[in-house]
C-alpha cells in the first residue's frame, strides 16, 4: 500500500490572501454600487409630503414635485371624458390628527380652511374620488394656482372603517 | 350566545399561550421534562381554542348576529355567503383572530412533526411560537376584540347611550334587531373578488410560517444545539412560508389588476412592499440554507437572515396596521400600533442578543472558507447580496426615509413609484444575470474557462431568441436587454433540466420522461428549483411586456361607433341598466371586439353602484398573447366612454406565478419513503 502524503503548496498562503483581497474588494464595490444607487435615486426622486396650507404659503414650493393630501370636495368634481380631464377640489386637512375620518369631514365643513384646485390629465377617474375621501396627489403647484397632479391616490376611511356610534341604534323599538 | 363562546375561548387561548410560553422556557431552562411537556400540551391546546374562538366569529357572521360591532361593520342583510364567510379578514379585528388562529395550526403541526425528531429544540421553539401567539391573542383580547357588541345604557346622556364592550355592562339593553340590521354597513366592494378571498389568508400564512423558522433558530441559539438540526427542521417550513407569501402576493396583483382599474397589478404602496420585504428575506435564506447544509459556512448569517425575516414579519404588521405610514390600503388607524411596535423591537433585541452572545462564544464558526470567486457558494453569497440589496432599499423607500425625515426634518419625505423602479431595475438584472451563472457553477471552485463552456448553449439560445424579437419588431433597447437576461436565467434551468435527464437517458437507457420523473423524484429541491427559475423567468417576460408596451386611450362614442386601437376595433353596441340579487344596479356597455375585422369577443364592461361607491367592473378578453381591457367610464343608451388597454404577456405574470408555486412545492414535497413498521410510541403522553 503507498500513503499518499499531501503537502501544502508554499504559494498556498499567498494565494490565499490575493482570495481574501479579492473577495474584499468585491464586497465594498458592490456595497459602493448599492449606496450610490440608493442616495441618487433618492435626491431625485424625494418629494415633501405637505399640507393644502404649506404648498399654498410656501413660494418654494411653486413649480416643484411635491405630495400633498387633502379631503375631496365631492360637488367640485367635475370629469371631461372626451379629454380624460379630472378636475376637482381639496381642502386642507391638518397633518396632525387622531381619526382620519373625523378630520376629512370638519375640514369640509370649516369654510375657513384652505382650498386647492387640482387637475389631473389622461386619467381614469377612480371609483374612490368622491366627497369625504383623502386624495393624496404627487405633481406640482402651477402659476396658475391649479395642481397639476400626476398621480392621485384616494383613501375613503368613513365608507369603510369601524364608525365610533352610529346613529339610529339607541333609537326605542317601537315594540318595547 | 356566540359572543359569549368566542370570548370565553379566546380568553382560554391566550392564558393557554401565556402559560405554554412560560413552562417550556422554565421547563428548558431547569431541565425540568415534566413542566416542559405540560407547556407543550398547552401549546396544543391553544389550536382548539382558537378554533372555537374563529367559529364562534364565523358562526355570528354567518347567521347574522348584527349586535357584534364586526359583524355589524363587514356584513349587511345582503352580504351572499360567501362574503359574510370571508369578511372573517375583512377587517383588522378578524384578521387578528385569524392571525392567532393560523399561529396555533403551524404550532400545532410544528410540535407534531417535529416533536420526537429535534426534542432538543422543541422546549425553547415552543416558548418562542407561544410568546408571539400570546401577543397577537392578547392583542384580540384587550385591544381588538372581535367579540365587542353595541349595547345602550338608557340612563346615559343621549350623546353617551350607545357603546360597544365585549362585556354586558350594568343596565344596558340590546339594540332592537330592526335598527342593527338597517345599520350594517356590508363589505367593502373593493374585497369582493375571489383574488380577496385568497390573498389575505395566504399573506397571514405566509407571515405566521416566518414565525417558525424563527422559532428553532432561536431555539437552537438557546440550547445551544447548533448543529444542523434546527436547519433541517426549518428549511421545509421556510418553504411552506415562502410559498403561501408567493401566492399571497401573487394573487394580490391579480386583484389590484382586476378591481382597481389601471391595467396594473404593483403601485409600489407600503403596504405591498411590507408584505414583499419578508419574500426578499425568506428568498435569502432557502439559498443560502444550502451552503450551510452543503459545505457548513453562513452559520451567522442564516441566523441573521431568520430574525430578519421574522422582524420583517413583525415589523410589517405593526406598520400596515397602525397607520404609522400612509397607505391606499384602508386599515384603521387603530390602537395596537405601539404595543406591535414595542413586540417588534422586544423580539428583534432579545434575537440580537442571544445571536450576538453565541457569537462572541465563538460557537457560530464556519467550517469551510471561502475560496474562490466563482464557486457556488460565492455566487450564492452574492445573489444574498442582491437580495439584502433589494430588501434595503424597498425597506428605505417604504419606512426609512418617510420616518427618519419625519423625526430629524418634521416633514416626511417620500419616494414614488418611479424611484423605486430605478431603484429594483439594476438590482433585478443583477438577480437574473445571477440566477443564469450559479447553477452552472460547482461548489468550491470553478475555472473561468469552465463556467464559460458551460455558458455557451444558454447564452446561445439566448442570442437567438432576441434576434428572433427584434426580427418580429421589437425595437426597444431596454426591454430587449431585459427579455435577455430574463430568458438567460430561464434557458440555463432548462438546459439543466434537460441536460441531467439527457446524462441519466444515456446511462441507464431510459426514455424521456422516465429520466425526468427519476430526475425530479431524486433531487427535489435542486430540479424544484429550477422550475421557480422558470417561474421566475417566465414573471419577468411577463412583466418586461406589459409594462414596456401597454396602450392605453380614452375615447367616447355614440352607439353603433366604433375605436380603433392597433390591429383592434371596439363596436359600442348597446347599453343596459339591471339590479344584481343583492340590490346594486349595474350599468353595462355591451360592446363587440374585432381583430383585423374578425369578431374575437363580446364583452360586458360594467359600473356598478354600491352604496358605498360605484366601481368599475372591467371587461376583458384574456389570451396568452395579450390582455384586451376595457373600463366603461361613463355613459348612456345615447354615448359611452371606454378606456382601454392593451397589455401584452400580461397573462405571462400569473402563469410564471403558478410555475413558481408549483416548483416550490415539488421541493418542498415529503420525500417519499419507503414504509417501515409502525415504531412504538415513546415519551409523551
Amino acid at each position: 500500500m503507498t500513503d499518499v502524503i499531501w503537502r501544502k503548496p508554499k504559494h498556498s498562503q499567498k494565494r490565499k490572501r490575493s482570495e481574501r483581497l479579492k473577495f474584499i474588494a468585491a464586497g465594498v464595490m458592490i456595497l459602493a454600487a448599492v449606496l450610490c444607487l440608493l442616495i441618487s435615486g433618492t435626491l431625485q426622486g424625494a418629494r415633501y409630503f405637505i399640507t393644502v396650507s404649506e404648498v399654498l404659503e410656501g413660494a418654494s414650493y411653486l413649480g416643484r414635485t411635491v405630495r400633498i393630501s387633502g379631503a375631496v370636495d365631492g360637488e367640485s368634481i367635475e370629469y371631461d371624458s372626451e379629454k380624460a380631464i379630472i378636475r376637482f377640489e381639496i381642502v386642507n386637512i391638518p397633518s396632525k390628527y387622531d381619526d382620519l375620518a373625523t378630520a376629512l369631514r370638519e375640514a369640509l365643513l370649516d369654510s375657513t380652511a384652505q382650498r386647492l384646485r387640482i387637475v389631473v390629465e389622461d386619467a381614469a377617474i377612480p371609483d374612490l374620488l368622491q366627497h369625504e375621501a383623502q386624495a393624496i396627489l404627487t405633481g406640482a403647484l402651477g402659476a396658475d394656482g391649479v395642481f397639476a397632479a400626476t398621480e392621485l391616490l384616494l383613501k375613503c376611511p368613513s365608507r369603510f372603517e369601524e364608525s365610533t356610534a352610529p346613529e339610529g341604534l339607541s333609537r326605542i323599538p317601537e315594540h318595547q | 350566545m356566540s359572543a359569549e363562546i368566542g370570548l370565553a375561548a379566546l380568553t382560554l387561548a391566550f392564558a393557554l399561550a401565556v402559560y405554554a410560553a412560560l413552562a417550556s422556557l422554565i421547563g428548558a431552562r431547569r431541565g425540568s421534562a415534566q413542566l416542559a411537556l405540560s407547556g407543550r400540551n398547552a401549546a396544543l391546546l391553544t389550536f382548539p381554542a382558537a378554533l372555537l374562538a374563529t367559529g364562534a366569529l364565523v358562526f355570528a357572521l354567518m347567521t347574522e348576529q348584527y349586535q357584534l360591532t364586526y359583524v355589524y361593520s363587514v356584513t349587511d342583510p345582503q352580504t351572499p355567503a360567501l362574503y359574510r364567510f370571508t369578511a372573517l379578514w375583512g377587517s383588522q379585528k378578524g384578521s387578528l383572530l385569524l392571525w392567532s388562529l393560523l399561529m396555533s395550526g403551524f404550532t400545532f403541526a410544528a410540535i407534531g412533526l417535529n416533536w420526537r425528531s429535534e426534542r432538543r429544540l422543541m422546549h425553547y421553539a415552543i416558548a418562542y411560537m407561544m410568546a408571539t401567539l400570546a401577543f397577537f391573542l392578547g392583542l384580540s383580547l384587550l385591544v381588538e376584540n372581535p367579540f365587542e357588541r353595541w349595547w345602550i345604557l338608557p340612563s346615559a346622556p343621549a350623546a353617551e347611550q350607545v357603546i360597544s364592550t365585549a362585556l354586558i355592562p350594568p343596565g344596558a339593553i340590546a339594540p332592537a334587531e330592526a335598527n342593527l340590521r338597517a345599520g350594517a354597513e356590508g363589505l367593502n366592494p373593493l374585497l369582493r373578488h375571489f383574488g380577496m378571498v385568497i390573498h389575505p389568508p395566504m399573506l397571514y400564512l405566509g407571515f405566521v410560517g416566518f414565525t417558525i423558522p424563527f422559532a428553532f433558530a432561536m431555539a437552537a441559539l438557546a440550547s445551544g444545539d447548533l448543529s444542523t438540526g434546527w436547519i433541517k427542521a426549518t428549511r421545509r417550513w421556510s418553504l411552506i412560508a415562502w410559498i403561501c407569501l408567493s401566492i399571497g402576493l401573487i394573487l394580490g396583483g391579480r386583484w389590484a389588476y382586476d378591481v382597481l382599474g389601471w391595467g396594473g397589478y404593483w403601485g409600489w404602496d407600503p403596504v405591498e412592499n411590507a408584505a414583499f420585504l419578508p419574500w426578499l428575506v425568506g428568498t435569502a435564506f432557502i439559498h443560502s440554507v444550502m451552503i450551510q447544509e452543503k459545505r457548513g459556512m453562513l452559520k451567522r448569517w442564516n441566523m441573521v437572515l431568520v430574525i430578519a425575516a421574522y422582524s420583517a414579519v413583525m415589523f410589517g404588521t405593526f406598520a400596515t396596521r397602525s397607520g404609522v405610514i400612509e397607505s391606499v390600503h384602508s386599515f384603521a388607524r387603530s390602537e395596537v400600533g405601539f404595543p406591535m411596535l414595542a413586540f417588534w423591537a422586544a423580539m428583534t433585541l432579545v434575537a440580537l442578543w442571544t445571536l450576538l452572545w453565541r457569537w462572541r462564544r465563538g460557537e457560530l464558526g464556519d467550517e469551510r472558507h471561502f475560496a474562490n470567486l466563482l464557486s457556488r457558494e460565492s455566487l450564492f453569497v452574492l445573489n444574498n447580496v442582491v437580495f439584502i440589496a433589494l430588501f434595503l432599499a424597498i425597506f428605505w423607500g417604504s419606512f426609512g426615509l418617510p420616518i427618519t425625515s419625519e423625526l430629524l426634518l418634521g416633514k416626511e419625505v417620500t419616494i414614488g413609484a418611479d424611484t423605486f423602479e430605478f431603484y429594483v431595475v439594476p438590482l433585478f438584472i443583477a438577480m437574473y444575470i445571477l440566477m443564469g451563472v450559479a447553477p452552472l457553477s460547482a461548489w468550491g471552485a470553478t475555472s473561468a474557462r469552465r463556467l464559460g463552456a458551460a455558458l455557451r448553449t444558454p447564452l446561445a439560445l439566448t442570442a437567438l431568441s432576441i434576434a428572433a424579437a427584434v426580427l418580429s419588431g421589437t425595437d426597444f433597447a431596454i426591454a430587449l436587454f431585459g427579455y435577455g437576461v430574463a430568458l438567460f436565467a430561464g434557458y440555463v434551468a432548462l438546459f439543466e433540466i434537460i441536460r441531467g435527464a439527457g446524462a441519466r437517458r444515456r446511462s441507464l437507457g431510459e426514455s424521456w420522461i422516465q429520466a425526468l420523473t427519476a430526475l425530479f423524484r431524486r433531487n427535489q429541491r435542486r430540479y424544484g428549483g429550477y422550475i421557480v427559475h422558470l417561474g421566475v423567468t417566465v414573471i419577468g417576460i411577463g412583466v418586461i411586456a406589459s409594462t414596456a408596451f401597454q396602450t392605453e386611450v380614452q375615447h367616447s362614442v355614440a352607439r353603433g361607433e366604433t375605436i380603433s386601437v392597433q390591429e383592434y376595433t371596439l363596436r359600442y353596441d348597446d347599453f343596459l341598466r339591471a339590479q344584481a340579487v343583492d340590490g346594486r344596479m349595474m350599468n353595462i356597455a355591451a360592446v363587440t371586439v374585432f381583430r383585423d375585422g374578425v369578431e374575437i369577443a363580446r364583452l360586458r364592461p360594467r359600473i356598478d353602484d354600491y352604496p358605498q361607491m360605484p366601481m368599475k367592473i372591467a371587461g376583458a378578453h384574456s389570451t396568452l398573447e395579450n390582455d384586451y381591457y376595457v373600463l366603461l367610464m361613463s355613459g348612456d343608451r345615447e354615448r359611452a366612454t371606454f378606456r382601454i388597454y392593451i397589455n401584452p404577456l400580461v397573462n405571462l405574470v400569473w402563469w410564471g406565478g403558478i410555475l413558481l408555486v408549483l416548483g416550490t412545492a415539488i421541493a418542498a414535497y415529503p420525500k417519499v419513503v419507503p414504509a417501515r413498521a409502525p415504531a412504538k410510541r415513546e415519551g409523551g403522553t
